[in-house]
């Protein structure tokens, strides 16, 4: 069953036999059962296995930190969102799934020290340093994470969360690290792309409204199937209720719920809608039946329904427009039908639609002087949304006279795939290190790319008296003169010292008094 | 057997769990496929289809509703829709009726094939009557699949592209399986997401720094050691020496690890000063120390790419010498060579061994790394990736079934039970409204009520997704195969394969 030699062994490299061991059996049967064990020891770069040997000998402490780095970009390329704050969430995700408590077991060292064997082809991994660990501090990592309280804006450039090894056999501890810590790259990037959202959204909509309601149900995650794993939309559909309300994307609830908590019984919510395949299996003849059935099954709530199957014009014209018109006039406020088409040009489609539906459902003007469909109906436009043609359809609304009540968005892989760790710049990196006794301040700064220069020596974060965000460096901090450090310990030595509610996160990322003043 | 904590009932879009209420009465089957649709100017024609074993054996197997499940399901929905609409006795039913397990089948393509854009990769049917609504509800997780065929298919049109320098360039594809090493770790979206892209590039290549996607080959294809690394140095391994002793951490690493190859990233303050002053100077005698078997690998990490890249060649030719190869390009010493693992991606590494093979350099003097490009930077569109509803009995009539929307023909959907062949041309292609023979689908059933019937080794979908003959050609890959027409190239390809597995 399985090869003596893996069939693309580096030529020159000694051959040892490459069957599973009976101990590697015994875990694959186990795997299989869903008894999966995540192991610290196993969750890192390779190369990082190898570091331990390569600190300056004596080094006691490794201090490293976290920021998404300021991009100076050349002018001429100068992107259309410019992200000049991110919304800092999703550490405590990790320090509670990953981090805390017991992480090191003498099986786990076993696993690791195996595995690390068969792919360095040689035994490179540090048993002594992470039996150390077992032994010493009980399988606990001797860690220590100040960071940025959940769900705070922070300009960019700015530290964001430090980790420091607090026992000096471990200093090589702090960047083993790194690799898990870095993957808050993507709540952080979902939650902020989201956020931008919504001020695009704000905007147009106190612009054509005067008033901001129903603002947090206006981007609807349609991003479960296009993201790159459960895990990954569990976190990135979390981010976003950081924002936003509306979701279909469930596994996003059970992260908040287990994770983080609210006060009320769930964060996030949704209405009854239907799919392409609800209404291409009642046969081409018969979407007006699919559409009636569909309306009837759900009388008093919002039910959203695709209406492109075969001819979007034609559905909102002929079927929502005459013959089920009677039907949809009947629906309340509370309980309209929302027309979603999903194909085509965004921006031609929705102003295509919303000027048939508004021949046949005639719109009212509202105090600003924009037309706004009856109460009954609705529109969802949730192909093809990202930030830009969220900007295109809001501005094409607006310039034909229709307010954002009329329109709610749905977004998919632009909300929750669509974005890597270069979209704000995220990194780790090394910033002080103590060596026979001595503390030094270290950096890098590539003589080809000054965006590339990192933080010197022990970083704190403050408000300035202008109210600015600042980072000190080189542990001017310390000083009493600067303020309280915004950084607060999260993580000490296994334990989580500090958490924060979604209620709290949400708290501290809502819109500001002064960021909606600059929309308008 | 699925996961033990893992809620099945929740692992959905929200408006699937309103569904059951809205296919048309008396339905008794929904039968549904995925493809990964044909764009016009895509520059992908072909994919490798990975992943579903693991989805199987995580997800679906087994017992994957309990008691407990549809409780939990139950209140969660009345919240979340602040109404009840939820299928309990739905749910319920498969518990008392199949025991929890899913009376679903699905038929696929054997993992690791490549096969044409716009065809049936599987499809998915209820094969109990009452449980129509079940197959379009598994929906927002076998769409999923998307992102280990795509990260399998990029990851092999890297592998093409290098295998076309390389062979140009040296005469042989020796090594071709490390140049491209997997760098993305911390750059993908969860430890999840790691382990599967990770696994999906071991399917074509052997070098990855990404632990979670040895793990995942290891428990869900069945292969102990799927990829391979070496020592290498980061950032904060040289910095933490201070500005003035970077000459002392690079000698750190090669003593410590004198034995094998060696990766040591040089651009920490000026990676050109480092190249000629430190290795190329101070160093010199310790590089030229080491053999072939325990080379340095010197590592720039920012820059222009191929600038860099270039300048440092030149730089360590100087210092160290070359020689020339049998195909009369510029190889380094055998135990000095060069990783770029900042800003790759299919661009890019085109452009790169463009400009080493025009300066006259092999393509052997270089690896590469690649993080976002290779496990992130990509999503559904990529490859067009869609599940549709094709066929659905209603009071025992079958009825194909399809959407055409008029504002874009190119998401039309197939109609009807759908399976794949290959034609007398040798032309693989897809048969709509149930005409296909069953004898030449090359659809196996891989899953049936709640049992996994056939498995993939990674041995067995590396030899299904290996590079044909076609592919190492240096004169063709994939923008110019345009112009060759689709077809016939991919007829030539199978018919190609189809005399390489006969023999």
């Amino acid at each position: 069953m399985t090869p003596v030699r893996p069939p693309l062994a580096p030529p020159g490299l000694s051959s040892s036999s490459f069957g599973p061991s009976h101990s590697q059996l015994q875990r694959s049967r186990k795997m299989e059962r869903g008894e999966t064990d995540f192991n610290i020891m196993l969750a890192t770069d390779s190369y990082k296995v190898t570091h331990y040997k390569q600190y300056p000998p004596n080094t006691s402490k490794v201090y490293s930190y976290f920021e998404c780095r300021e991009k100076r970009t050349d002018p001429s390329k100068s992107r259309k969102v410019k992200y000049e704050k991110t919304v800092f969430y999703g550490l405590q995700y990790i320090l509670h799934k990953y981090l805390k408590g017991k992480v090191v077991t003498p099986q786990k060292i076993q696993e690791a020290k195996e595995v690390y064997r068969e792919h360095f082809q040689d035994d490179v991994f540090n048993e002594k340093g992470w039996t150390y660990i077992l032994e010493k501090h009980n399988g606990q990592l001797p860690i220590e994470i100040k960071a940025v309280p959940e769900g705070s804006v922070i300009p960019r450039g700015n530290v964001l969360f430090t980790v420091e090894s607090t026992d000096p056999e471990c200093y090589w501890l702090t960047n083993w690290v790194e690799t898990i810590l870095v993957q808050i790259w993507y709540p952080i990037t979902v939650a902020t792309n989201s956020r931008e959202q919504k001020k695009i959204l704000a905007k147009y909509l106190y612009e054509t409204s005067g008033n901001l309601d129903g603002l947090e149900y206006k981007l609807h995650d349609f991003g479960y199937r296009g993201v790159s794993s459960q895990e990954t939309a569990g976190i990135g559909a979390s981010a976003h209720l950081v924002n936003f309300k509306g979701t279909d994307t469930v596994a996003g609830i059970s992260v908040i719920k287990k994770y983080y908590g609210t006060k009320d019984p769930v964060p996030g919510f949704s209405v009854p809608a239907a799919e392409h395949s609800t209404i291409t299996a009642w046969g081409k003849d018969h979407e007006k039946d699919a559409f009636e059935h569909i309306i009837k099954q759900f009388p008093s709530v919002p039910v959203s329904i695709v209406s492109d199957s075969y001819d979007i014009y034609n559905a909102c014209e002929k079927i929502w427009g005459e013959d089920l018109r009677g039907l949809i006039e009947s629906r309340s406020a509370d309980a309209p039908l929302v027309v979603r088409p999903d194909s085509g040009n965004p921006l031609d489609t929705v102003l295509k639609v919303l000027e048939i539906l508004g021949k046949k459902f005639i719109p009212e003007e509202n105090s600003k002087g924009y037309k706004v469909l009856p109460p009954y109906i609705r529109v969802i436009q949730g192909d093809g949304v990202d930030i830009n043609t969220l900007q295109e359809i809001v501005e094409g609304m607006k310039e034909h006279r229709w307010s954002i009540e009329n329109i709610a968005f749905g977004s998919g892989g632009a909300l929750l795939q669509k974005l890597t760790r270069d979209l704000l710049n995220c990194s780790f990196k090394c910033s002080y290190v103590v060596t026979n006794g001595l503390g030094v301040n270290v950096f890098k700064d590539p003589v080809a790319d000054p965006n590339k220069r990192s933080k010197k020596g022990r970083l704190s974060l403050h408000r300035t008296q202008s109210g600015d965000f600042v980072t000190l460096e080189e542990g001017k901090g310390e000083l009493e003169e600067y303020g309280v450090d915004l950084l607060h310990t999260v993580f000490q030595n296994g334990k989580i010292v500090k958490t924060y509610t979604f209620d709290e996160v949400r708290d501290n990322a809502k819109l500001k008094e002064s960021e909606l003043e600059e929309l308008h | 057997m699925a996961a033990h904590d893992f809620n099945f009932l929740l692992a959905t879009d929200s408006y699937k769990i309103t569904h059951y209420k809205q296919y048309p009465p008396d339905v008794s089957k929904i039968y549904s496929y995925f493809e990964c649709r044909r764009k016009k100017g895509s520059q992908f024609n072909e994919v490798v289809f990975f992943g579903l074993q693991y989805l199987l054996k995580k997800y679906l197997t087994g017992r994957v509703v309990t008691e407990d499940k549809i409780q939990e399901a139950k209140l969660f929905y009345q919240m979340h829709f602040k109404q009840t609409v939820f299928d309990e006795e739905g749910w319920r039913k498969i518990l008392e009726k199949h025991d929890g397990r899913l009376p679903i089948r699905i038929k696929a393509v054997p993992e690791g094939r490549i096969i044409p854009r716009g065809n049936v990769l599987f499809t998915v049917e209820n094969t109990d009557p009452g449980f129509f609504w079940l197959t379009n509800y598994i929906e927002t997780m076998l769409v999923q699949m998307w992102y280990p065929i795509t990260v399998a298919t990029i990851s092999r049109e890297f592998k093409k592209i290098l295998a076309k320098h390389l062979k140009a360039t040296s005469g042989s594809l020796e090594g071709l399986n490390e140049k491209l090493h997997d760098f993305g770790y911390r750059g993908v979206s969860s430890q999840e997401s790691a382990a599967l892209g990770g696994a999906a590039h071991l399917v074509n290549f052997c070098s990855t720094d990404t632990v979670a996607g040895l793990l995942m080959a290891q428990r869900y294809y069945a292969c102990p050691m799927a990829g391979f690394s070496i020592p290498a140095a980061e950032h904060s391994t040289i910095i933490s020496w201070g500005r003035n002793r970077e000459k002392d951490a690079f000698e750190q690493v090669l003593d410590q690890f004198s034995s094998g190859p060696v990766s040591v990233v040089s651009d920490s303050y000026d990676i050109f000063n480092a190249c000629k002053h430190i290795w190329g100077d101070k160093l010199k005698e310790r590089v030229m120390e080491r053999s072939q078997d325990s080379c340095l690998v010197i590592r720039p990490d920012s820059g222009d790419p191929a600038e860099t890249l270039i300048e440092v060649i030149k730089i360590l030719a100087e210092c160290f010498g070359c020689s020339k190869n049998s195909m009369g390009y510029k190889v380094l010493p055998s135990y000095l060579r060069i990783i770029q693992g900042d800003g790759i991606d299919l661009n890019s590494i085109n452009e790169i061994l463009q400009k080493l093979s025009e300066e006259g350099w092999s393509a052997e003097n270089v690896n590469f790394g690649c993080g976002s490009a290779l496990l992130q930077k990509l999503n559904r569109d990529t490859l067009s990736c869609a599940f549709k509803c094709s066929y659905v009995e209603t009071n025992g009539k079958g009825m194909d079934v399809y959407k055409q929307p008029v504002t874009d023909p190119s998401k039309g959907s197939k109609r009807g039970r759908l399976s794949l062949r290959r034609n007398s041309g040798g032309f693989i292609e897809t048969v709509e409204r149930g005409a296909g023979k069953p004898e030449e689908d090359l659809l196996v059933t891989v899953f049936e009520n709640g049992n996994l019937l056939r498995e993939y080794s990674l041995d067995e979908i590396r030899k299904n997704a290996r590079l044909r003959d076609l592919d190492l050609s240096p004169a063709i890959y994939n923008n110019e195969k345009e112009f060759l027409g689709k077809h016939i190239l991919n007829g030539l390809t199978e018919a190609m394969c189809q005399t390489a597995a006969e023999t």
